[in-house]
């Protein structure tokens, strides 16, 4: 049982992994992915659009078998599957986080921007100072969604064979004839994802000073 | 006396709607302009053109001797140079106030001193308050945008484009989102600036309130200016200018 329990704790680092890269690269990308389905340059646009449409039109484990098998097709080699399961799951997010942005930017009212122009302020100081506040407080309900799924998400990386927490309990499930792994991954999923929406729940009231 | 405003033969159009038709006026120095019209008549276009919200097609515009844009070959073309110093002189405050909803009463007057002028936060601090006080604000300013009435919102609106110290303040629609009593507050504190001789352009439909304040008048229709001076709120000369007027003696 120990050995077991140890297992799923190596399996649960590979999943945390997967969770905080898929973060620290799809969070800032889903701004540049916005920036680029708002820009009055339709080429640039068209593309982003396509993009974001087979992001969100394919399956999450379809995108992961093509981002670990296009490269051998294509190139005539291969790499990593790790690094390929984060390509996948920051490609797949980002496209995701960019329409939650898009909808925080477009819900700000125009009078904000204009009232920081009047008043003087530069572009990037009326972004970061006035528009990005507001627009983190707008969508944090969204956000806090988003990231509680991708705790979940993290499950498909075993699709092409990354030993992430689910497939060490499959594989002692197997072992072992019975469900009791499976289970106990279960609960260390929920235990995870009552960590994020408690955090979640924090940020909010602490943006809550204001309307 | 020296011209604050001289804006000549502007014109604007959106798309193929032209709302402002070869518009010229001055403003002196110290001098209260009213600002009245129809919806749709071009007038808020104007003020957001001199505040730059909004780009001129043709046309030539100076404010306070510097020029923002001349018309070269029927194009208003801009000077880049004096577009930032030209702003630094224009304040404007909105109908629908656009404070920072996230900021306190008091960071809404102090962060563009701070940030734009690159004034000290003391020295920040005791400009915004001396404004507030003079708004009957100056309990308000640990407070929240959301927390004050329209009334109250508008008044730090006013603060904050005060504290810029800008050489004209312009003023869009100001009361149109409040009720009667609450436009009553703000006409107070317009007036009083009217008195310290600040130069200020009024875009309003309070015609009794502009009858009483202005130094000059303009009366605009379709994108054109139909009428100007003191005059046309008792004695129109134009028909159009009459009906507009008489519109509201009838309320």
């Amino acid at each position: 049982m120990a050995s077991l329990i140890m297992q799923m704790l190596e399996g649960t680092v590979t999943s945390l992994r997967i969770f905080f890269l898929t973060l620290l690269f799809s969070l800032p990308l889903g701004f540049v992915v916005a920036k680029g389905k708002m820009t009055t340059i339709r080429p640039i646009r068209w593309i982003t659009d396509l993009y974001i449409q087979i992001m969100r039109g394919t399956p999450l484990i379809l995108q992961l078998i093509f981002f670990y098998f296009a490269p051998f097709y294509i190139f005539g080699a291969s790499y990593d599957r790790f690094t390929a399961c984060i390509v996948a799951f920051v490609v797949n997010y980002s496209a995701y986080f960019a329409e939650i942005y898009r909808s925080g930017l477009q819900s700000i009212d125009r009078g904000q921007h204009e009232a920081a122009k009047v008043l003087g302020f530069t572009k990037p100081y009326t972004f970061f100072h006035i528009v990005l506040p507001q627009v983190i407080k707008k969508i944090m309900p969204a956000l806090g969604n988003e990231v509680i799924t991708l705790v979940k998400d993290t499950a498909l990386a075993q699709t092409i064979g990354v030993a992430e927490l689910f497939r060490v309990a499959q594989t002692a499930s197997s072992r072992q004839f019975s469900t009791i792994p499976i289970f106990i991954a279960g609960l260390f999923y929920f235990v995870m994802n009552y960590i994020v929406s408690r955090l979640f729940a924090v940020a909010e009231k602490k943006l809550d000073y204001y309307r | 006396m020296d011209k604050m405003i001289n804006l000549q033969n502007l014109s604007k159009a959106f798309g193929e709607t032209k709302v402002i038709r070869n518009i010229s006026f001055t403003i002196e120095k110290g001098e209260v302009l009213s600002i009245i019209g129809p919806s749709g008549s071009g007038k808020s276009t104007m003020l957001r053109i001199i505040t730059q919200l909004e780009r001129a097609d043709d046309g030539m515009l100076e404010v306070d001797g510097d020029t923002l844009f001349r018309s070269i070959d029927g194009k208003a073309v801009y000077d880049k140079e004096n577009e930032r110093k030209i702003g630094l002189k224009t304040g404007l405050v909105f109908q629908s106030f656009n404070l920072f909803p996230h900021f306190s009463v008091l960071r809404n007057v102090t962060e563009a001193q701070k940030a734009v002028l690159k004034r000290g936060k003391a020295e920040a601090e005791d400009k915004a308050m001396a404004l507030l006080r003079k708004m009957g604000l100056e309990d308000k300013a640990k407070m929240y945008p959301y927390q004050l009435s329209g009334g109250q919102q508008q008044r730090v609106s006013i603060a904050r484009a005060l504290a810029l110290d800008p050489k004209i303040l312009f003023f869009d629609e100001p009361t149109s989102a409040l009720d009667p009593e609450l436009t009553r507050e703000i006409l107070h504190v317009i007036r009083g600036l009217a008195e310290e001789k600040m130069t200020m352009a009024v875009v309003t439909h309070e015609m009794h309130f502009a009858k009483a304040i202005s130094d000059n008048a303009i009366f605009m229709d379709g994108g054109v200016i139909v009428e100007e001076g003191t005059s046309l709120f008792s004695d129109p000369k134009e028909e159009r200018t009459r009906k507009f007027i008489a519109s509201f003696e009838n309320e």
